[in-house]
């Protein structure tokens, strides 16, 4: 029988409860997840063809399948924690279990000290204060990553799979942090990876004619002239100009590139009865929409040496230049994907052009964006790899590579920010920053959100020592003891210096972690009423699980 | 064959003294006539390539010996489009392709291990760098981060097996990799003073024997002077800034460096050496006149003062030699 829903208001002190309600069961759900030796989950089937529950060990993944609870009060508090769960996923792919677990921390601290005379407002303005505080202490602890076996470490805090952790900690020293890494489902159990020189766009040759090697399925161009443009050829005559200019500088072969190209003008080209002489390869412009196209344009031309011919200009092949030509020492197409080696433009022209934009990557907010600056810059650094993560089952696999997914982001942005302590000792290290300010503070608010922060930038610790079968309160009196920079390594089930023990976590995840869990729940703190419609929106899926371009 | 170098009237790329010189006086020259050996200190050449029977000269750029040369015998040479490599001396040679079009090899470097690892690295002059790690048999370019594909010089770390870096000096600056060749990164991170970009074209490269602790190396520019990064190349300070000037062709530092921090470096026809790790420099006596820029430059006895032989070459041709002052 449907389910009624009757629209109503609600008071305090049932919204506390209510949220608390909610935000609790999401929580502890998630809660299992934290730490290396994680605890597993088991989600009733998710669809209606599954025969068995799914077992899951990732925070993200568990609030994105927690759609709806029955209590409509504790439904509020459990989407309002799954929409923060899932904005800090999308921002920086991880960090989810660490932000669930302190973001019930604060908020149950809050709740409790509210119920008993607090100030929600004047709570709210304190805790972010604090926050600040926090976030300042985390950038001065800081530190940069450097070689091989430190980008390993980070990436097993994510993956906690020390095969794929090394094999990611190889690929991400050789290409660099805004290097492109395609992550794919291996067709063996093995880890592989294979890198490409050069740099190459998801835009095939314009006719299977123009394939002279079927035996690899390519053509190769060796030194080709290159003709930068996003015009969209109609006429065959408008390609006589560049193909005139290009006989007549002798170049060997030339790579077109277009909009689009009709059928007729395909056919001149396909006429050419002495390729020995002039071999002619087109491709379409790379990218979607005339923005990304305009960029490719941009970069192909610096890259080459070339002008880009561009329709929004009004360009036309008519009055181009023997300069306009682009120039570099291979090029190569096949059916799907086009590619060049070795361009010939000026390299200081290059190394400015790649400086400009990621200070662009620097100051937008927008991941979109970010992604795509960082697609760019990774082409002009001049290569590529793709990893292949194999596995037993097709099950296993994908799982594998959602967590190669997962811990490749987080290396992006340790090499980009630097990493912390991990195992979260910078968080608890942090606390003493709050010490001294609720030493100095004499308002009640002001110091309940001090002492709300302080213990909540324990319970990660806590909760991954608990997670791994210890005693937290023991582990917490040995770290007393051990001072700054110990954490509890719970592999080798003994503390140690984090930082010397390789143990990581990526300073732009943790900080974006605090910030998003202390803010979002000093917000739910100020939440009085709740207000019920008649019939709820169902809630909506956050992001697309389609695979992230890396 | 045996040649005097007068009977050669052209240039010397490269010049290199095997290990063990002072005992056996093996030493080796890239010209483009080819590559010649002299086994009497440089005095008499013969060329290694009459057993190759080539319709013509087959210019050679570049040269590199084994470490372990005595023992392996192991020899390689750069040419068009591609590097010949012998393990006997330079008596029979195998040839290794770099790909097509073919690469221009600009330089070769041995790694210190290379006993060990068989790798060694060619810098061309349009596609990058090349890596080999099967002593010179197969080759592929490494070129992740490289945005400047034009490399005119090139050293390995001697700590390679363990730190796997190298750096390349380009035309527009300078490149370090600390991954064995695989990927490169500009590694001036301090803005404080001059950068590579700024001094480029960086044409000659040294680096300490003692790198792996005191991190120092050496760079020389077209039109700039003489460099010395003391951070692994992050930031960089002008040597000699009263008497060095134009381009430094070439850098030879003190095998026992820091015990003597003596530095001599090349300048157009002139040779300057520094006894104080570079604060003051005084010329080095050539003997006669040569006939344009001394490009290449070995002194595999050492800089010591009152040394009985270094041993220089020029582009002239006659050969140089002289006693350090």
């Amino acid at each position: 029988m449907p389910r009624k829903f009757r629209p109503g208001v609600v008071f305090q002190p049932a919204t506390y409860r209510g949220m608390q309600g909610g935000i609790d069961k999401l929580a502890k759900a998630i809660r299992p997840t934290l730490g290396p030796r994680p605890r597993v989950v088991a989600m009733d089937k998710v669809e209606y063809y599954e025969s068995m529950p799914r077992l899951l060990d990732d925070g993200a993944t568990i609030a994105r399948l927690i759609r709806r609870l029955p209590d409509r009060d504790e439904d509020v508090g459990a989407m309002y924690l799954r929409d923060v769960l899932w904005r800090l996923q999308n921002e920086v792919g991880d960090g989810t279990a660490t932000a669930a677990v302190l973001f019930q921390s604060v908020y149950n601290q809050g709740v409790h000290y509210l119920t008993s005379g607090g100030n929600a407002r004047r709570l709210h303005t304190f805790l972010e204060r604090g926050l600040r505080a926090v976030l300042d202490e985390l950038t001065t602890m800081t530190v940069q990553l450097d070689g091989r076996e430190q980008l390993a470490a980070v990436a097993e805090t994510v993956c906690y799979d020390p095969p794929l952790a090394e094999l990611l900690g190889e690929v991400f020293e050789v290409v660099g942090e805004f290097g492109r890494v395609e992550i794919r489902a291996g067709r063996s159990r093995q880890l592989e990876r294979e890198y490409v020189e050069g740099m190459y766009w998801e835009r095939g040759v314009l006719s299977r004619d123009m394939i002279a090697d079927w035996e690899h399925v390519r053509t190769e161009l060796e030194e080709p002239a290159i003709l930068i443009s996003d015009l969209e050829i109609k006429d065959p005559r408008q390609l006589l100009p560049p193909i005139a200019m290009a006989i007549e500088a002798r170049y060997r072969s030339l790579l077109i590139m277009v909009g689009d190209m009709s059928e007729s003008a395909i056919g001149l080209l396909l006429a050419n009865k002495h390729p020995e002489k002039l071999r002619v390869v087109a491709v379409r412009t790379p990218g979607y929409g005339k923005e990304q196209q305009a960029w490719v344009l941009q970069d192909l031309a610096v890259l080459t040496g070339g002008r880009a011919f561009a329709q929004v200009a009004g360009d036309t092949f008519s009055r181009m230049r023997p300069e306009d030509f682009g120039h570099a020492r291979r090029g190569w197409a096949d059916l799907n994907t086009f590619g060049i080696v070795g361009g010939k433009g000026n390299p200081r022209q290059l190394r400015q052009h790649i400086i400009t934009l990621r200070n662009a990557y620097e100051q937008t907010d927008d991941p979109h964006t970010r992604d795509l600056l960082r697609q760019r810059i990774g082409k002009l650094l001049g290569g590529s790899a793709t990893l292949w993560v194999g596995g037993n089952t097709e099950l296993e696999i994908n799982a594998r590579k959602e967590r190669a997914e997962r811990a490749a982001a987080a290396l992006r942005g340790a090499m980009l920010h630097g990493v912390l302590p991990g195992g979260g000792v910078a968080l608890l290290n942090c606390r003493p920053v709050l010490q001294r300010m609720l030493a100095e503070a004499s308002d009640p608010d002001e110091r309940a959100a001090y002492r709300i922060l302080m213990r909540a930038l324990a319970e990660p610790l806590r909760t991954i020592v608990s997670n791994a079968g210890f005693d937290a309160s023991d582990v917490m009196a040995q770290l007393k003891l051990a001072g700054p920079g110990y954490g509890f390594d719970v592999r080798r089930e003994q503390v140690v210096d984090m930082l010397k023990a390789g143990i990581y976590d990526a300073a732009v995840v943790q900080k974006s972690v605090v910030y998003t869990a202390v803010a979002s729940a000093a917000q739910a703190l100020t939440v009085d009423v709740l207000v019920h419609r008649s019939e709820p929106e169902r809630a909506s899926m956050p992001d697309p699980l389609t695979p992230k371009r890396l | 064959m045996t040649q005097q170098p007068a009977d050669i009237p052209d240039v010397v790329y490269a010049l290199v003294a095997a290990p063990g010189f002072a005992r056996h006086g093996i030493c080796f020259a890239a010209r483009p006539a080819g590559l010649f050996r002299s086994d009497d200190g440089g005095r008499t050449w013969r060329d290694l390539y009459t057993g190759l029977n080539f319709e013509r000269p087959v210019t050679t750029a570049a040269l590199a010996v084994s470490p372990a040369f005595e023992n392996d015998g192991c020899l390689f040479a750069g040419v068009p489009g591609g590097v010949l490599r012998s393990s006997d001396g330079g008596q029979t040679w195998h040839a290794a392709g770099l790909g097509t079009p073919p690469p221009f090899v600009s330089v070769l470097a041995v790694s210190p291990d290379f006993a060990n690892d068989g790798t060694l690295f060619a810098g061309t002059l349009e596609d990058g760098v090349f890596r080999s790690a099967d002593g010179g048999s197969h080759w592929a370019a490494w070129n992740f981060g490289l945005l400047d594909l034009n490399v005119l010089c090139m050293v390995v770390s001697p700590d390679f097996a363990r730190d796997e870096t190298l750096f390349v000096g380009v035309e527009s600056g300078l490149y370090r990799s600390t991954t064995g060749g695989r990927a490169w990164r500009e590694p001036a991170a301090d803005r404080h003073g001059p950068q590579p970009a700024d001094f480029a074209p960086v044409l000659s490269l040294a680096i300490s024997p003692h790198y792996a602790t005191d991190g120092t190396l050496w760079a020389g520019s077209e039109a700039h002077g003489l460099f010395c990064s003391r951070d692994r190349g992050k930031s960089w300070a002008r040597l000699g800034e009263g008497s060095i000037h134009g381009a430094v062709n070439s850098i030879v530092v003190a095998s026992d460096y820091p015990t003597n921090p003596h530095l001599l470096v090349s300048l157009g026809d002139r040779l300057l050496v520094s006894r104080d790790d570079g604060l003051s420099w005084q010329e080095w006596p050539l003997g006669v006149n040569p006939e344009g820029s001394i490009i290449a430059l070995a002194a595999s006895l050492g800089l010591t003062p009152g040394a009985p032989l270094s041993f220089v070459r020029s582009i002239v041709t006659s050969p140089l030699s002289g006693t350090s002052p």
